[in-house]
């Protein structure tokens, strides 16, 4: 604009536009204030206990799965952690194994064959129309009624698998100094009294979670992968067949880098929606945050805005942090634009 | 755009209007009608009959309430679950707790609740399969347990295993359905819950006798009405309204007897309490003949025991009149 300054009659709509703006803002603001106060007052009314302290409380209760070392005398804020970190693992493998299983349908739905074409259709119409919390009950009970008990267990080479869960041989290291000249061992889970024992245990709740939480979001993984394959120029794969690249180094060099630019943004979408719906395990007892929080500490203490408003933070806190981490990873990708 | 704000100041004033200053049994008397805070299916609590009528002990306390109120049934029934009752009674979604609420002191001191008294004396036990070869608690080392979340059990039991260094799992179901459903598909060894409500729960197993509740009783739970606190008058009503059941039962009145009993009881208390002599009713805010209406309507503490409790088989025990070696002991009406 060759014009410098702004006239006063654009200055006056400037102003004229902002001003709904402001006082709605200070609408919200004031029914902040007010809901905050209120609230406050009338707690202290009935005599509810507020603030953050009970954190510090001794929890007095057990979880089922602990990453950390727990104890029913630890404090609520470790209870806390403990939950967080079962929240975090279940969203970690989950979005692992749809990321696996995701982009191995997308990849069917492109096949030239059109048997493994048709499954792949097959798989994703199925598993998007289904709502994931009966997907997870449907896993939840074909894996606990369907799978046998601790007397007629499944054993495989150290691995066990009963209605109590799916159990691992563990490396123990008894002696760091001798790592390689025999200085650990394989710890076996062995049958015990009520369960196996030693070893490492995945609980069937969480297998139900994971498998359910992974198979329903593969599906829309893999309508995100094949639109990534399908954006990408034909000409590209036939420049890249004219070299002489085999079908491997195409895939993993030419198509899948570019076809992945398309990708990220609506996988972190999906990403995110299954951090979410991971708060769906407290409909089978696995110990998330929402069943350990909203759940058992909430009627320990009694104070549910302090423990919603924690519960609220953590998700919308982890929400964000992977919705950055992926926009960064987009940004990095990205074709590198010069100049203007 | 001025209405906007004019909505937003509106409905800011609103909420500051939110804290109750009327008391409970004046907004009860005004609304017509008792929200009473119900478990949705606890058998020989709270059930729905074939007919679509609601019964059970729980109820029944409803009921009572609802009786010495307005001397007649008009109770809105409001489904909760143990995770979101406390909320509901302090927000004021709900007048009243009856049931399944275990009185400890920080649910009595910290969480701005009050109890009005104890109506059932029960204790947390255990169900395990019969052939387990599991016979008391101290076999349950290293097993796993289902229980429903949101309950004093799962403290009880931490309390007791870790007395005794005794290692155990544990899977916190949402609900007890859920929780019982599992045990019964084989995810637990030993299922616990307050033992009244196992006992009523247990018919709903597949083949219950496969299944036994272990002699071993690993908690006290005195549970009561639970109520708002900071309302002296409602709390009192909560108290005096199972009182009366109690003293009914002792003075001999029942649900069958009562109307003759008003017209020719010649014990001075009884009187009093049915309202043919002095003025009680007034300084609970009601009707002189609200216990009567109670009793009539209800019954005697041993009306409803026997109207809910008998057929699942439950033995009075505890909750037996100090007299037959039992806890309660009514206080008197003078």
């Amino acid at each position: 604009m060759s014009q410098s300054g702004v006239p006063s009659s654009r200055l006056a709509r400037k102003i004229r536009d902002l001003l709904p703006q402001m006082l709605i803002m200070l609408g919200v603001a004031l029914l902040v204030y007010f809901v905050v106060v209120t609230t406050r007052e009338n707690l202290a009314q009935l005599g509810v206990q507020s603030g953050f302290e009970f954190l510090h409380k001794e929890a007095g209760f057990a979880i089922a799965q602990t990453l950390i070392p727990y104890t029913e005398g630890s404090s609520i804020l470790r209870a806390f952690c403990v939950a967080l970190l079962n929240t975090l693992l279940l969203a970690v493998v989950s979005i692992g194994l749809a990321s696996l299983f995701g982009l191995g349908i997308g990849i069917m739905r492109l096949s030239s064959n059109w048997l493994v074409a048709k499954l792949g259709l097959i798989y994703v119409e199925i598993f998007r129309n289904i709502p994931v919390l009966l997907q997870i009950f449907f896993w939840y009970f074909v894996v606990l009624r369907s799978l046998p008990g601790f007397a007629d267990s499944f054993t495989f080479a150290g691995f066990v698998l009963n209605n109590r869960g799916l159990y691992f041989p563990t490396l123990q290291i008894d002696d760091w100094s001798a790592l390689f000249s025999g200085g650990w061992h394989l710890v076996v889970p062995h049958p015990g009294r009520f369960e196996y024992e030693g070893g490492f245990a995945l609980m069937p709740e969480f297998l139900a979670l994971a498998l359910g939480l992974s198979m329903y979001n593969a599906s829309y993984i893999g309508e995100i992968t094949r639109s990534g394959f399908l954006a990408v120029a034909r000409g590209q794969y036939e420049a890249a067949s004219a070299l002489g690249l085999s079908g491997y180094v195409i895939f993993r060099r030419i198509t899948f880098p570019q076809a992945l630019r398309v990708m990220i943004p609506p996988l972190s979408t999906v990403y995110m929606n299954i951090f979410k719906a991971t708060s769906l395990a407290a409909a089978i007892a696995y110990p998330d945050i929402v069943s350990v929080f909203v759940g058992t500490v909430n009627n320990l203490v009694g104070q549910p805005i302090e423990i919603m408003l924690l519960t609220l933070a953590t998700y919308a806190a982890v929400s964000f942090a992977i919705a950055w981490a992926m926009n960064s990873y987009n940004r990095r990708i990205q074709i590198q634009e010069r100049g203007e | 755009m001025r209405r906007l704000v004019l909505g937003f100041l509106m409905l800011a004033l609103g909420l500051w209007q939110t804290v109750a200053t009327a008391g409970t049994l004046q907004e009860v008397k005004k609304r017509g009608f008792l929200r009473c805070a119900i478990v949705e299916a606890s058998p020989g609590f709270s059930a729905i009959t074939d007919k679509g009528e609601r019964v059970g002990f729980d109820i029944d306390h409803c009921k009572a309430i609802s009786a010495a109120i307005f001397g007649a049934i008009k109770i809105e029934y409001v489904p909760i679950t143990p995770q979101t009752v406390f909320t509901l009674l302090q927000s004021g979604g709900v007048d009243i707790f009856p049931g399944g609420a275990t009185w400890t002191y920080l649910r009595d001191t910290s969480m701005g609740l009050d109890f009005g008294g104890v109506y059932l004396y029960a204790g947390q036990g255990f169900l395990v399969r019969r052939d387990s070869g599991i016979h008391g608690v101290d076999d349950l080392k290293n097993a796993t347990i289902c229980v429903a979340q949101g309950t004093t059990l799962e403290q009880n039991i931490a309390d007791y295993f870790r007395a005794r260094s005794m290692p155990y799992k544990i899977v916190t179901f949402a609900n007890i359905e859920r929780a019982m459903d599992a045990y019964q598909a084989g995810r637990c060894d030993a299922f616990t819950n307050e033992l009244g409500a196992m006992a009523g729960r247990m018919q709903g197993l597949v083949k219950p006798a496969d299944h036994v509740i272990l002699p071993d009783v690993i908690s006290r739970e005195p549970m009561g009405p639970m109520v708002r606190q900071g309302d002296a008058q409602w709390r009192d009503l909560a108290l005096w309204t199972f009182n009366a059941q109690i003293a009914a039962e002792e003075l001999g009145v029942t649900q069958a007897n009562v109307a003759t009993m008003r017209k020719s009881s010649v014990n001075m208390e009884v009187q009093r309490m049915l309202g043919v002599k002095g003025d009680f009713g007034q300084y609970l805010g009601l009707q002189n003949d609200w216990a009567y209406n109670v009793i009539r309507l209800v019954g005697n503490y041993n009306d409803t025991w026997d109207r809910n409790f008998t057929p699942l088989g439950l033995e009075r025990g505890l909750n037996r009149l100090w007299k037959d070696g039992g806890l309660f002991m009514a206080l008197p009406f003078r």
